[in-house]
């Protein structure tokens, strides 16, 4: 017999009585902007308005003018990305701006799938993070969100706020080896 | 092991077990800060034991479903009875992968968080064949330098101080004598592991949540370092309990909601990542681990101790923990799911664990899944009675106790001597270490007059 003939047999034979599942209810909350941009605060990121989306050009132009190398499918790229790019090419990525499908009021996290991502490296090697979200798009939580969804693709992630640990006696330390800093640019009305 | 024995050996650092209490609770503090804003915390507490349940009451249907749709997704699928097994698993898989089976140099390996893998030993395994294997998360890599076990599943290198941590990267990773920054320090850690991300042929990663509908697995982290890796390489290795399951994706709402906010009270973590294909050209492979997990799904008193999402959260609150460290209960998951889960694994060595508590239920409070985890401990114990696995001063202590709580007379005659025994000797000889271990650290109250008994038919009223 092999293992996995072993395994299923075993837990056929501890398993209990079959147990009903659980219908999980509508829950509710306040899904605002305003609620999304303070718990996305409180995480170590930040988030600005623009009116349209042509207007994030703008908007790195005025926060990241300092940054060198920019991947992007949005604004001005200075460096070439696809999904076969070099790790040392990705390397030097100092800013990626990139587009996110859904966010979450309640914890500050946006979608990003993988068809947004250009290469899957790119938003975590990146030295710096813009996600670009159009306010409509912003659900109250997780259930909603899931829902809007539809499908979770070959690969995604929800991305809350910079990378941090505080595995040094519990001192918060912003940037541990994804993005030193996360912005999130909200548009639309 | 000896539960009382290690922990007397951490406890013996009066400051630092302060520190480590201290630390700890303002974790636990920062959860309770939350959840409160969430108002139905409560109901998903429960929602989410109920989906656990009913999850490992069709285990083996929900591991088959998964296991086809993650076929079907290009992941290839392993199976593994014990730690043995699962290691050798991940070894063939990496020298069989075909990005790296013409390597001539050392094949390089970079994992994130997974305790599975310490409960395998994974580790030493693989370097023995001669896998560079790396931890990268902060707090693994500082333990893994030090050659330590981690004490805390969530938080790695609870027990040592930002000097220690100093100390360890000054050895290995040249930063300055006497740098202690933990924004320094994590610096340095970032620079060393970049280099190491960019190198690795394969990235091993846990898994927090499998989907069986959809044949997905989502693993959470907060620096970044299980996408980095796992994108950055040509081979994807996840390992997973078979515990990890869940029917569908919408109930990764409830268990994400939960497991942030009770780890470490963030509302969610930085990064939740749905892996379900391999990206183009790339190897992605998911062992499922069973290791003794079987055998406590039969186990109707201890089942609920398999809907662990490990967030740690009961450790956090424990008074016992909290001032006898990780590293005291000698298992991979310390503190109480750990004192339920290691005597299943081996109730000889580990028989001590489930008397590492003071039963006061506060685990159990905090439990995301509702796991009646104090509930278990004090079950543990009168499995460890049964099996005649008590040390013997506990074992006879407490028959000699049952005799004569049985015996009134023998009661009231011991009581009386014990009364003015204690009024007469000599402090030295009632507090002796070698007679009586429970005043070690604790002052006996002053003897009273009499017992309740003769004070009461003294004074009742007939």
């Amino acid at each position: 017999m092999s293992s996995r003939e072993k395994i299923l047999a075993s837990v056929k034979a501890h398993k209990p009585v079959l147990i009903d599942l659980p219908t999980i209810p509508a829950f509710e909350g306040d899904g605002s902007i305003e609620r999304f941009k303070t718990v996305l605060s409180g995480i170590g990121g930040h988030a600005i308005e623009v009116e349209s989306k042509t207007d994030c050009q703008g908007a790195i132009d005025t926060h990241y003018s300092d940054l060198k190398s920019v991947a992007s499918k949005l604004v001005k790229s200075s460096v070439e990305i696809d999904k076969n790019t070099s790790k040392e090419v990705l390397e030097r990525v100092d800013l990626a701006v990139i587009e996110g499908v859904v966010g979450v009021a309640e914890n500050g996290a946006i979608w990003v799938p993988e068809v947004n991502m250009i290469n899957r490296a790119l938003p975590f090697i990146t030295q710096h993070l813009v996600l670009v979200l159009e306010k409509r798009q912003i659900v109250a939580n997780m259930h909603e969100a899931y829902k809007k969804l539809d499908t979770v693709g070959s690969y995604g992630a929800f991305i809350a706020g910079p990378s941090k640990t505080a595995d040094i006696e519990q001192s918060l330390v912003i940037g541990a080896h994804g993005a030193r800093s996360m912005m999130v640019i909200l548009y639309g009305g | 092991m000896n539960h009382p024995a290690l922990a007397e050996k951490f406890a013996r650092d009066f400051s630092r077990t302060t520190w480590h209490d201290e630390t700890l609770w303002f974790v636990r503090q920062k959860r309770d800060k939350a959840i409160y804003p969430i108002p139905e915390f409560q109901e998903l507490r429960l929602l989410a034991s109920k989906i656990k349940d009913h999850t490992l009451s069709n285990l083996d249907n929900y591991l088959l479903q998964f296991e086809e749709n993650a076929r079907k997704n290009g992941v290839q699928v392993h199976w593994a009875t014990d730690g043995e097994e699962h290691n050798q698993i991940v070894l063939d898989i990496i020298r069989n992968a075909s990005s790296i089976k013409d390597k001539t140099g050392t094949i390089k390996m970079v994992k994130s968080k997974s305790m599975l893998t310490e409960e395998c030993h994974l580790n030493p395994f693989l370097q023995k064949n001669g896998v560079e294997v790396v931890d990268t998360d902060l707090g693994e890599r500082i333990v893994q330098f030090r050659n330590e076990p981690p004490s805390h599943i969530v938080m790695p290198a609870i027990h040592l101080k930002k000097e220690d941590v100093g100390e360890t990267f000054h050895e290995h990773l040249g930063t300055p004598k006497g740098e202690k920054d933990p924004q320094a320090l994590t610096e340095a850690a970032r620079q060393h592991l970049r280099q190491k991300f960019i190198e690795a042929d394969v990235a091993l990663t846990g898994v927090n949540f499998a989907v069986a509908e959809t044949g997905s697995f989502v693993v959470c982290t907060n620096e970044g370092n299980a996408d980095l890796g796992v994108n950055l390489a040509n081979v994807h290795i996840a390992c997973m309990g078979m515990e990890k399951l869940i029917p569908k994706i919408e109930h990764l709402s409830v268990f994400i909601r939960l497991l942030a906010r009770s780890a470490t009270g963030q509302p969610v973590t930085t990064y939740t990542s749905h892996f379900t294909k391999p990206a183009e050209g790339k190897e992605m492979h998911i062992v499922i681990v069973d290791n003794g997990r079987t055998q406590q799904l039969g186990r109707s008193d201890f089942r609920n101790s398999l809907k662990c999402i490990r967030c740690g959260a009961c450790m956090n609150t424990c008074p016992v923990y909290r001032r006898s460290g990780g590293h005291s209960y000698d298992f991979t998951v310390p503190g109480p799911i750990g004192a339920i889960l290691s005597p299943n694994i081996d109730l000889h060595k580990y028989s001590s664990l489930p008397f590492a508590s003071t039963l006061c239920g506060s685990c159990s409070d905090v439990c995301p899944v509702k796991i009646d985890i104090h509930v278990q401990l004090y079950k543990w114990r009168q499995v460890v009675s049964k099996e005649n696995e008590l040390p013997a001063s506990k074992k006879w202590g407490m028959k000699g106790l049952a005799k004569m709580l049985a015996m009134p007379k023998v009661y009231d005659l011991g009581g009386k001597l014990a009364r003015s025994a204690l009024r007469v000797l000599p402090h030295g000889m009632t507090h002796a270490k070698g007679l009586n271990p429970w005043a070690i650290a604790r002052e006996l109250p002053d003897a009273p007059k009499q017992s309740f008994k003769e004070w009461y038919s003294k004074n009742k009223k007939s």
